[in-house]
Formats: structure tokens, sequence, C-alpha cells
């Protein structure tokens, strides 16, 4: 299989998408295409394939929202990048009060197929306005999917999926991520959404991460097997839809569940997915569960704060040794 | 207050070594990504300065040049660019949310449009409280492409708050636009919403002081907000990441010495706010070549002094992070 980049697997995913379906267009092209490791030749050739479908719009991201909204409800399937999630938050009304409720507020007569696309998370410097893991704001909306990608193939693949959904879809790519390598299948192929991958298999504690956690939690899980502990990493890859019999059966195999999500720890991912093994497997569970995510504090600019309220691997196995002793 | 060359040079020459001070320690310390105010000294300097007690101003990502223009002190700027206990808000907002409240910054945001719509937020509570204080946004073009900026314009024509809107244009057409605007007057939006405006060279800073002081009278009047589009000559390193001296080291003799004004960055060194005033200046027998030569000299040494304060600072304990949230 050929070896990508997560940015250029996303990259394209995009192309595919362009390339079979005329209703797709991509607004925020810059933030998305350049600089991101595509060869500067095949950059250029995407550019000028689709000169009218790669759209740089004015800063405005409010009645961008609006405009593929309305858009996709007229019969086109826009993708839209944001650049920084917290750009996003500009177009709050125009995402959960219109997007978000299209199609039940039609009693089912209308769709919005849109993609929405935003890099997030810790990046380093980033301080109070470039730093934010929004995603349980966006899986609090109900109205939207939400797709969460941890790997390059799961890039291509979750973006394919996302671009021909019907429903309006919320990708959220770590920065952090972009750079990461890894095996990409050839061609075009999309990777359906509410279905957890098992990242690594094993018997004593369920770790369930999301984005750039897998990583933290599959290099916590290397710790932990050089003293004996068996880790098995759950990455769900989409929050919306949400493959809950993964994470149940993984929990009913080892007793034990640290979840990991670079979000605030109040109302996160992890905690709704507490909250599922607690209703759910309760009766397996042989130790209380354990969240590793951001306190709920918004993020410093000066290295040593913003590393101490960072979720990393370290944190991972120090969840997982509590976990282990009670 | 009359204009003083001599006053004015002296803070734009501080404001160029603080930024080329950031270019050099965002080497040596392997910083993030800086917005330098290279280039925007004339502006910043000119209208900043006119500023009194109890007026506030609300600035955005190109902000070290606004704060040094005000006169905050460098070496605790510097300091928060590097992340330390002794920078102006402890290390926690860094470069892109300097803050500096005994001298009326009330916010750096780094959201585009973000400063515009705060700053009718402080006009309001000025008028409210009579205090006769102006409120000061700052904001580039591309600000205008928010649809944040119509509705604080309009909020603050409706209302008549006293409020500046200080627009710094470095959008030229043809080039690398930060704005997409439909007209290419950015005036026109304001004016249509009954908004008073202006256009002014922002690379002279005479030319800057007569306006904007004009806009102060006409604000402090009661006359309701005031629109001031500054045309400003975007510095070619503008849009780095990480920044290089992509026009050399400021070279103030250079604004006299032909062989020097020749170089490799003839046409920066043509458009640089300094050079041209300094030229200027001295052709018009308001200051010396040695004056200028000391003037340089001073900001150098200040801005030493500034690195090693910065530098010596150490940072803050990692638990701060947890601190100051609620008060
Ligand atoms: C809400 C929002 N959208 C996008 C950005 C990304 N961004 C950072 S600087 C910038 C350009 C701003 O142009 P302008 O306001 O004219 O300031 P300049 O950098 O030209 O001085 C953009 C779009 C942002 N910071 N905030
Ligand atoms: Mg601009």
């Amino acid at each position: 299989m050929p070896i990508k980049s997560f940015a250029v697997a996303m990259i394209d995913a995009l192309a595919h998408s362009l390339r079979s379906d005329p209703n797709v267009v991509l607004i925020g092209a810059h933030s998305f295409l350049s600089d991101r490791g595509l060869r500067p030749e095949d950059e250029r050739a995407l550019w000028d394939a689709f000169p009218d479908r790669l759209i740089d719009p004015p800063t405005s991201e409010g009645v961008c929202t609006s405009l593929v909204t309305g858009a996709a409800m007229a019969g086109m399937r826009p993708f839209l990048n944001y650049g920084t999630a917290t750009f996003a938050f500009e177009a709050f009304n125009q995402i959960m009060s219109e997007a978000a409720n299209v199609s039940l507020m039609s009693g089912g007569q209308l769709r919005a197929p849109m993609t929405l696309h935003m890099f997030a998370g810790i990046r380093g410097g980033g301080a109070g306005q470039h730093s934010s893991s929004p995603q349980a704001m966006y899986a609090n909306s109900a109205g939207l999917e939400l797709v969460l990608p941890a790997s390059p193939a799961d890039a291509q693949g979750l973006l394919r999926s996302a671009i021909k959904s019907d429903n309006p879809t919320v990708v959220i790519t770590h920065t952090r991520l972009l750079s990461m390598t890894g095996e990409v299948p050839d061609g075009d192929f999309s990777t359906p959404f509410g279905q957890a991958r098992i990242a690594r298999e094993g018997r004593d504690v369920t770790i369930v991460a999301t984005s750039l956690m897998v990583r933290e939690a599959l290099k916590a899980a290397e710790a932990l097997a050089q003293d004996g502990v068996e880790a098995e990493v759950i990455d769900p890859r989409t929050i919306i839809p949400l493959d809950t019999a993964a994470i149940c059966t993984s929990v009913r195999k080892t007793g034990r569940l640290v979840t990991v999500d670079e979000g605030n720890a109040l109302c996160s991912i992890g905690s709704e997915i507490a909250a599922l093994v607690a209703e759910q497997a309760f009766d397996a569970l042989k130790a209380p569960i354990v969240r590793v995510a951001r306190p709920p504090v918004p993020i410093a600019f000066s290295p040593p704060l913003e590393a101490y309220v960072t979720p990393n691997a370290d944190k991972v196995v120090a969840a997982v040794r509590k976990t282990m002793q009670a | 207050m009359a204009f003083s060359p001599r006053a004015t040079l002296a803070r734009m020459l501080l404001m160029r070594r603080f930024e080329e001070m950031v270019i050099t320690l965002a080497r040596v310390h392997k910083l993030g990504r800086q917005h330098l105010a290279i280039g925007n000294e004339a502006l910043g300097a000119a209208a900043l300065m006119q500023l009194a007690d109890g007026d506030l101003i609300y600035t955005t990502h190109r902000n070290h040049g606004h704060m040094i223009a005000r006169g905050v002190d460098s070496g605790k700027a510097l300091a928060e660019i590097l992340g330390r206990a002794g920078g102006l808000c402890g290390g926690k907002g860094g470069t892109w949310h300097m803050t500096d409240p005994a001298l009326g910054f009330q916010s750096t945001s780094a959201m585009v449009g973000g400063s515009i719509g705060l700053s009718v937020g402080g006009g309001f509570a000025l008028k409210h409280r009579k205090t006769g204080g102006v409120a000061v946004a700052l904001f580039g073009d591309g600000a205008l492409d928010e649809g944040i900026a119509y509705e604080a314009l309009n909020i603050a024509s409706l209302y008549a708050l006293p409020v500046l809107f200080l627009c710094e244009n470095n959008s030229k057409e043809g080039e690398a636009q930060t704005s997409r605007l439909a007209t290419k007057e950015l005036t026109a939006v304001p004016r249509a919403l009954k908004i008073v405006c202006a256009s002014v060279d922002g690379g002279n800073p005479k030319a800057v002081d007569r306006a904007v002081g004009a806009a102060l009278a006409h604000v402090r009047g009661g006359n309701g907000p005031y629109f001031l589009e500054a045309q400003l000559v975007r510095w070619p390193g503008s849009h780095q990441i990480v920044h290089e001296f992509t026009t050399g080291v400021t070279d103030v003799t250079a604004a006299w010495d032909k062989a020097k004004a020749s170089n490799e960055h003839a046409e920066w060194q043509r458009n640089d706010p300094i050079l041209r005033f300094a030229h200027d200046m001295i052709a018009c027998g308001a200051l010396t070549r040695e004056d200028v030569v000391a003037l340089d000299a001073d900001a150098n040494a200040m801005i030493a002094k500034a690195r090693t304060f910065a530098e010596a600072s150490p940072f803050p304990k990692p638990e701060a992070a947890l601190a100051g949230v609620f008060v």
C-alpha cells in the first residue's frame, strides 16, 4: 500500500470527490491544499482542474456556512474548510440553528449534504483562541454527524464518506496529525461511519481514544506492555454515529475503561463514553472509569502551562495505573 | 499636543527595533507564529501617541506595534512573547493576547473582527459613564469581511458611540489581499451607515497625526463614531509564519546614503515609513543625520535592555495554568 501523509490523504479524498461529483465544491481551498505536503505540480494540477470549484472566500465564516447550507439544500454537495476550529465559532448559529435542523424541521423533506472541516487541538503556542478541541460541542448539536479521523487511511476514507453523506457532517482534524504518515489503500475508497477501529488488542484495560489521542494511547500501551499490562485501544472514528457495541464488547473483555480525548473534561466525549459504559456494561467493570482530558481552563500561551494541561501518553499511563490498582 | 518629529521618530524606531528583536528571539527560542508590525510604525506611533488616560484600545493579531507605540514596557512585552512570568499577562496571553489595562489596552483579539466588536462595548461604557474617553478599535482591512464589522459600525452610529474605528489597510489591488470586499473603497461601508470617514497615507506620520487629531476631536466632541482608513504598504515579510529579516536589518543611514538606498531592498526602502520620515525631516531641517543616528542608538539600547529583562524572567510555574479562570 502507498505511504501517505494525513494531509495528503485528506486532499486525495477531496480530489476523488471533485472528480466523481460535479456538485462538490471546496470553500476555504487555500488552507486545505497549500503547504500541506502535496508536490507543487500536483497542487497546481488540482487548481487547474477545478478553477471554479476551489474557492477562497472572504474571511466570513458565518455567511460561508449559510452559503454551503443553502447550496446543499439546493442540490449541491459543498465542503467548507474553516481553517482553525475557533473560526467556526463565528458561524455557531449557522451550524447549530440552520444546518443541524434542516432535515428534522422540514419533516424530512429537505436535506443538507455538506461537510464542515476544521483544524483543531492544542498545537503549541495557540494560546486562548487557537487551541480549541470543540468536538463535544458539535456532539451536542443533535443533527450533525461528527468525525474524528486519527490515521491517514481514515482521513481519506472518512472524509470521502463525509462528502457522500446526505447529512451535515463535521470533520475535526487535529493540527498535529497533519504530518503523520501511514499506509493508505490505493484509489478511491470510503470508510463507513459508526464502525470503531481496534487500534491495538489487549486483555487488561480498554482505552477509548479519539483523534491525536489515539497515537498517545498507543504510545501509552507500549509503555504499559513493558510492565505486563496489555491495553486494548479503541478508536471510535465517528462520535455520531457511535459504535457503542465495539466499546461495550471491549469493556466486557477487559473490565476496565480509560477514555482519552483532548477536549475539556466537562460534558466531554469521555463523559459520554463513560456514561454509556456505566449504563450498558456496569456489571463488567472491575474498577472506576478514568477520563483523561484537558481541565476546564482556557489554554495559556506559555509552553510549560500549555504542557501542563495537554493530555499525553504519560497521563494515559498514569490513568491506566490508577484503574489497574483499584 | 503639537506634533514632535523627534518624539515620533524615536517611537517609530523603538517599534521597529522591537519587532526586529522579536525576529531574533523567535529563532533563538524557537517561537511559533508572530504577526509583525514592520511598516506600520507611522500609523501606530502618530495615532497612539495622541491617546489620553482613560481611552480604551482594542487591537488585533498585529498588535506589537500598537503596544510599543502607546508606551507599553518593551521588556514586559518581550517577556510576554517569550511566555515568561514577568510578561504583561504573566505569560498567559503571548503574542496574540497581550494587554496592558494601565495604558488602556483592553484586549488583543486574534479573531479577525474581534477588536471592532469589543470596541463598541467600550464606547458604550464610556458614553454611559460620561468619562469623556474614546474607544479605539484597531483592525485590518480583513475585519471588514466579517459580519460583525457591519453590525458594530451600525450600532456605533445608531447610538452615537465615542468610537474611533482605525483601519490599517494593507491590501492593494492585484497583490496579496487580506480582504475581499466587493467595493474597493473601504470607507463606503461605514459611510453608508452615516459614519464620518477619512483616509490617510498611513506611511506619513505627520498626515496621520493630523487625521487622527481631527478624528479624536470629532469623537471627543460627542459627535459619534469616526472611521479612519490608513493606507499602508505591506512589508514583504508580513506573511511569513516564522519571520526572517526579509528586507535586512533596518539601516537608518539609508535615509540619506544613496548607495545603501539602491541595494536589493531598494523598493521596500522607498516605502519604509521610518526611512521616508527620517529623510523628510532631515530635508526640511527638523532633524539632522546625527539626531537620527542618536535616536536609533537609543532605541537599540532600550530594546537590548528589554531583551535582557525578558530572557532573565523565569517561566511561570506549570500549575499557574489552572489559576485565574474566574476572579
Ligand atoms: C475569525 C477569524 N477567521 C480567520 C482568521 C485567520 N486570519 C488570521 S490573520 C488573517 C488576515 C487578517 O487580515 P487583516 O485583518 O487585514 O490584518 P493583516 O494581517 O493584513 O494586518 C486571517 C484571515 C482569524 N484569525 N480569525
Ligand atoms: Mg490587512
